[in-house]
């Protein structure tokens, strides 16, 4: 199944116009005036899905759909948000008994704005279900997984409003199949991604990510594990938002080959002073992060980008060189900013590969981005067709032998 | 896009609203909000104030020129962010004549280009250029260098507060 990029662009402007358009829905009810922050498509396993939510407290409307586009879609608001909801409607401050029917209802008018741009485009009908409530911590917000193991693109819109410090969250887990068939028909055949060669492209991360973390525990002796990796496409504008603004640490290459881009190596501040000081043969002298934990992250974030771009490299059969790694100790969105603005003068959207990597022992979280730009991203997914030509169906396993 | 004044009521308004501005993004302001960016690494926060008018707004630019680009997000690009944002205050009030602008922002830190200017200073170069096409005086700027920044512009003084990771904070 071929997809081009212009119907990646177009479903993901859907995917943030519904987004826009239940927010509208929401702010005529009650006066709550929100903002999207971010819309992108994500392709990733259907167990991860949610990961970012894990530990809050959610309540969460669902819905099937049914029709043109079929599948799930959750709203799902931090569970302080339904308060100031329920107090904004008309009448408000209701019982609590009245909170579960209120929210409902709202969430019924902001999914009918949701999915309503979406039918417009695709010229047919979309129906969705009665609302369910649902109240759960984390990722339990979002409905089961029929087969954890999948790889499934799901859309997700992070709202977020101002002043009030609180977010909601669209999901919108549609079936694979119909889905990709929706997006090949309504493309141009230009410029197409096979798209289960990104799913493959994924699998190629993964075990990037596994030598990179592999890497990390060699070095340093902590152990790493809850490696989540996907592929997401957004406008490029949208890209530094990817990461939190917080002060990260960590190292940022050019790659170049195919495909060539950007690739960055990101610790919290405090995860980097664990693993620079795993990497010491001594104390440091001086207090905070000194040069001796610079020099040590630099190490660090050297051998992982090696170790995570020799798999591409491996798989691909062809070589990927990177440049030596800078070291970056700044605000998180200033960090990949840079990047995002050189990737964005030759295009539009971009492909963001994304891995984390974290321990429950230690306070130590990892997280791996890469921004490859996209016309060579498809060259090195036509490549692995030629090179693999005899087989019909990508198979990861076997190049991994 | 949205514009700040005295009569838009909310559910809930806090004693002073802080405004944020997105990348790619403005924001004007008539009522004396405190508009914020964060987060600039070569991308610019163009302020533009007109005290007298109490008009005041924000851009967050990423590339320096929308030239060649079909149906471009205008807050995305210097040259067409500046007139946009410009013409946003005129409508709000503002007098060209006395808008005045400060720039952040356009550090060149983790620049990989290795001939001519990197994003940082080319970003600069054409607020410079725009912003003299458009006969807005630039009074003050923090520009380049190595480090992200955070902006908070005061609508009420066109006050810029800079702030960076490690260098402190600043006020042009």
């Amino acid at each position: 199944m071929e997809v081009d990029i212009q119907s990646l662009e177009t479903f993901n402007q859907l995917a943030y116009e519904g987004s826009q358009q239940a927010t509208a829905m929401l702010a005529q009810m009650t006066g709550i005036q929100a903002d999207v922050e971010v819309t992108k498509i994500t392709l990733m396993d259907r167990d991860d899905i949610g990961e970012e939510l894990a530990g809050q407290s959610f309540v969460g409307i669902g819905f099937d759909l049914e029709g043109a586009l079929v599948g799930d879609t959750t709203l799902v608001f931090e569970e302080a948000c339904t308060g100031p909801i329920v107090e904004a409607l008309p009448g408000g401050a209701a019982g609590d008994e009245l909170v579960e029917s209120s929210v409902e209802e709202i969430g019924n008018i902001m999914m009918s704005g949701f999915i309503d741009g979406w039918a417009d485009f695709l010229g047919a009908t979309i129906e969705h279900s009665p609302p369910q409530y649902i109240e759960a911590t984390g990722a339990d917000v979002l409905p089961d997984a029929d087969d954890p193991n999948e790889q499934v693109f799901v859309f997700k819109s992070h709202i977020e409003w101002p002043g009030e410090d609180l977010h909601f969250y669209i999901y919108m887990l549609p079936a694979y199949d119909r889905l990709t068939e929706l997006m090949a028909d309504s493309g141009t055949g230009d410029d197409a991604v096979p798209v289960d060669k990104l799913s493959m492209f994924n699998e190629m991360t993964k075990e990037g990510t596994a030598t990179a973390a592999a890497n990390v525990t060699q070095m340093t002796g902590i152990e790493t594990d809850a490696e989540v990796t996907q592929i997401s496409f957004a406008p490029v504008e949208d890209v530094p938002k990817q990461v939190d603004n917080k002060a990260y640490v960590g190292t940022a290459v050019e790659f170049s080959g195919t495909p060539s881009g950007y690739l960055m190596i990101l610790f919290d501040e405090e995860s980097a002073m664990n693993v620079a000081e795993a990497l010491m043969p001594m104390e440091p002298d001086g207090e905070g992060f000194t040069d001796m934990h610079e020099s040590a992250i630099e190490e660090m974030g050297n051998i992982m980008t090696s170790g995570f771009i020799d798999g591409w490299a491996n798989v691909l059969e062809t070589s990927v060189d990177h440049t030596p790694p800078r070291v970056v100790h700044d605000m998180g969105r200033a960090i990949i900013d840079p990047l995002a603005a050189q990737v964005g003068q030759h295009q539009e959207h971009a492909f963001i590969i994304e891995s984390h990597m974290q321990t429950d022992d230690l306070e130590f979280g990892c997280e791996i981005h890469a921004l490859p730009d996209d016309a060579e991203l498809r060259q090195a997914l036509d490549d692995l067709d030629v090179a693999r030509k005899d087989e019909t169906e990508p198979d990861v396993e076997r190049i991994f032998e | 896009m949205k514009v700040y004044d005295s009569s838009t009521g909310t559910a809930s308004s806090p004693e002073q609203e802080r405004v944020k501005v997105g990348i790619a993004e403005y924001e004007v302001t008539t009522s004396d909000e405190t508009l914020t960016t964060s987060g600039l690494g070569s991308c610019l926060g163009v302020a533009l104030y007109d005290d007298a008018a109490g008009v005041a707004g924000l851009v967050h630019v990423m590339l320096p020129s929308a030239d060649g680009v079909e149906d471009p997000n205008a807050a995305k690009y210097a040259d067409t962010g500046i007139e946009t944002l410009l013409l946003e205050m005129e409508r709000a009030g503002a007098d060209r004549d006395r808008i005045r602008a400060k720039v952040a922002g356009g550090s060149d830190m983790l620049d990989f280009s290795e001939n001519g200017s990197g994003i940082g200073v080319r970003n600069m170069q054409q607020v410079e250029a725009t912003l003299d096409d458009l006969g807005v005086p630039l009074v003050s700027d923090d520009v380049g260098g190595d480090h992200g920044r955070s902006l908070r512009l005061d609508g009420a003084s066109g006050d810029l507060m800079v702030k960076s990771a490690n260098k402190g904070s600043k006020t042009i």
